[in-house]
């Protein structure tokens, strides 16, 4: 299977090299090329065993969390028979799995919503308005990506109890936020220093004002940076225990990773109970991720290019 | 479109009011907290540098320090790589690069929590996966009780580390090669310098801009490394996975300890900085001297 897909890819690359190169060189060529195809052939397959490898964990996770009932598993490598699910309602309750996802979802979509709009809006001005203020305040937007989050964390608390936040939704969007929120303004800046400003000028003759010529021409726009800088905002959010831990205390505002942690803490399991809670964790993200693969790689491949 | 300044005042305004009230402000009050003897979020007096000498000659900051020193040197290293080798296959490798890349990015989708229970299984000594694997294999005498063992614990964790982000600095790499114009890879093919030749002579120095990007990103998030040892093992056994995120986070909500947790947190950002900044001039000088 391997060698055909590796010998298909070496005729691709064929076709497009051999009109170029002199004729007479060919014979010393094709011993090279045959070389080539056979580590061409061992490379993928070593590469392929290797992401077996790497993906052996979460195989793991899979089949051990279809046990049944505390039995532990003799073969934690093999899915067991017959597959059993009784742990995986267990888990959805002790989780109020739907409740969980629900609160992140909603954390989730209010923060990018919020960190998309604001970061948007600074980064136009500070893009089209070069003044010294405004690069000054980029750089301090910019030296914001540098900062541990236990750097602010214990102030930050003081200042959420002060504004009477401390366990509100507000209050972990709002933290959210402004935590992305360097790395927002740094990624609309970069993206907007790249679009000419004559569409928008074009728009201001037409008489269009500040805010309907963003909503009409900026904002759109930037619909491929705003489609990353949300992939962004959902693992970021969906990932995070700090935040959640330190701000939320009440159980029916319980986000998907508190859920798991608190379910976990605070029951004592055998792996076959245990495991089903990690995997209702992560579903939601795995399902993200192979539905906007294209988005996530294009995401984490941002900063290469630049 | 140029912005009048009024304007432009009042595009930035939410982003900036957002930013000062739940960052700026939180840093420039946890830098005052570190001069005061505050416990719990209230008050306290100045106390000048007492808490940063004391954290100077405390055994567990020492230890904490250490730890995450040799930590993010190990991960920056080995997940570096790993990546720029996966990456050079799979940039050649075209059939087997989208799933490969996939396989070996799912693992970052995961979160920390869910990474730290799962792994605490395979870890595990009673009838972890990965203590069967190496009794199948007869290699039962060279187990160690991976998080309980002082001089395997720190290590252990760092593997989980690598495993969920190699993909991720994987990507990166692989996203500079495909930008890297085709026709002087393949002349240098053509000229002869096939392999890690043409990798040592060409591809390393187009990969600048991406090494660069990945160092930063791995240095800052491993000198900040937290999670895996707060859910797996709390800084145990002998402080061997004690490190400086984790600390500060004991100090700070499990003993209410906020000036002394601050202090270390002012420590962490110190540190940060310095090591960012030297690296970033490093990075920058060898990315010119390359071009």
């Amino acid at each position: 299977m391997t060698a055909l897909i590796s010998q298909e890819t070496e005729a691709a690359r064929d076709g497009g090299v051999t009109p170029t190169g002199p004729t007479a060189r060919a014979p010393r060529f094709r011993s090279r090329r045959f070389r080539s195809r056979a580590s061409t052939v061992i490379a993928s397959v070593v590469l392929l065993a290797f992401t077996a490898v790497v993906l052996t964990p979460i195989w793991v996770l899979v089949t051990v969390s279809l046990h049944h009932g505390n039995t532990s598993p003799s073969n934690p490598f093999a899915l067991p028979a017959p597959i059993d699910f009784q742990n995986y309602v267990t888990a959805f309750q002790n989780m109020h799995y739907l409740r969980s996802v629900g609160n992140t979802l909603i954390i989730t979509l209010a923060t990018a919503v919020i960190t998309v709009f604001a970061a948007s809006l600074a980064a136009w001005a500070i893009v089209r308005h070069t003044r010294r203020w405004t690069r000054t305040l980029y750089q301090i937007f910019v030296s914001g990506l540098t900062i541990p989050i236990f750097v602010v964390l214990t102030p930050l608390y003081e200042v959420m109890q002060k504004l009477h936040l401390l366990d509100s939704y507000i209050g972990i969007v709002l933290a959210y936020t402004a935590t992305i929120m360097p790395f927002a303004v740094f990624f609309f800046a970069g993206f907007l220093r790249t679009v000419p400003p004559e569409l928008e000028e074009a728009a201001a003759v037409d008489g269009a004002g500040l805010i309907r010529t963003y909503w009409k021409i900026v904002f759109p726009l930037l619909r491929p940076a705003t489609a990353t800088l949300a992939i962004f905002v959902i693992l970021q959010v969906w990932n995070d225990l700090i935040l959640p831990l330190v701000l939320l205390s009440s159980d029916d505002k319980q986000t998907v990773t508190l859920a798991v942690y608190a379910t976990i803490g605070t029951h004592t399991m055998s792996p076959e109970q245990l495991l089903p809670t990690l995997v209702l964790g992560v579903l939601p993200l795995f399902i993200v991720f192979l539905a906007l693969q294209r988005y996530v790689v294009a995401g984490i491949a941002v900063g290469a290019g630049k | 479109m140029q912005i009048r300044g009024r304007s432009a005042m009042v595009l930035i305004a939410p982003a900036a009011l957002i930013f000062a009230v739940f960052v700026i402000y939180p840093l420039i009050r946890g830098v005052q907290l570190s001069f005061t003897d505050a416990i719990g979020p209230s008050g306290g007096n100045f106390v000048g540098l007492k808490n940063y000498l004391h954290a100077l000659s405390d055994p567990t900051v020492v230890h904490a320090l250490g730890n995450t020193i040799v930590y993010t040197i190990v991960v920056v290293v080995v997940q570096n790589g790993l990546a720029l080798l996966v990456a050079f296959w799979l940039f050649k490798l075209e059939r087997v690069r989208n799933f490969v890349r996939a396989g070996l990015l799912l693992p970052a989708m995961m979160a920390f929590v869910a990474v730290g229970y799962l792994w605490s299984y395979m870890y595990s000594p009673l009838g972890g996966p990965i203590d069967d694997v190496m009794d199948a294999l007869g290699l039962h005498a060279l187990e160690p009780i991976w998080l309980g063992d002082p001089h395997t614990a720190l290590m252990s964790i760092a593997a989980i580390y690598i495993w969920m982000f190699l993909g991720y600095t994987a990507t990166i790499y692989l996203a500079n090669y495909m930008a890297i114009d085709p026709a002087l890879i393949e002349a240098a093919n053509l000229d002869g310098a096939a392999g890690w030749r043409r990798f040592w002579s060409i591809d390393w120095r187009l990969l600048a801009p991406s090494f660069t990007i990945n160092i930063t990103l791995s240095v800052i998030g491993s000198l900040r490394v937290f999670d895996l040892p707060f859910i797996m093992t709390q800084g145990a056994p002998a402080d061997a996975t004690q490190t400086l995120s984790l600390v500060i986070y004991n100090n700070s909500f499990a003993n209410y300890q906020f000036a002394y947790g601050t202090t270390l947190a002012v420590l962490l950002l110190i540190l940060t900085i310095v090591v960012g900044v030297t690296q970033a001039t490093l990075l920058r000088r060898r990315e010119a001297d390359l071009a």
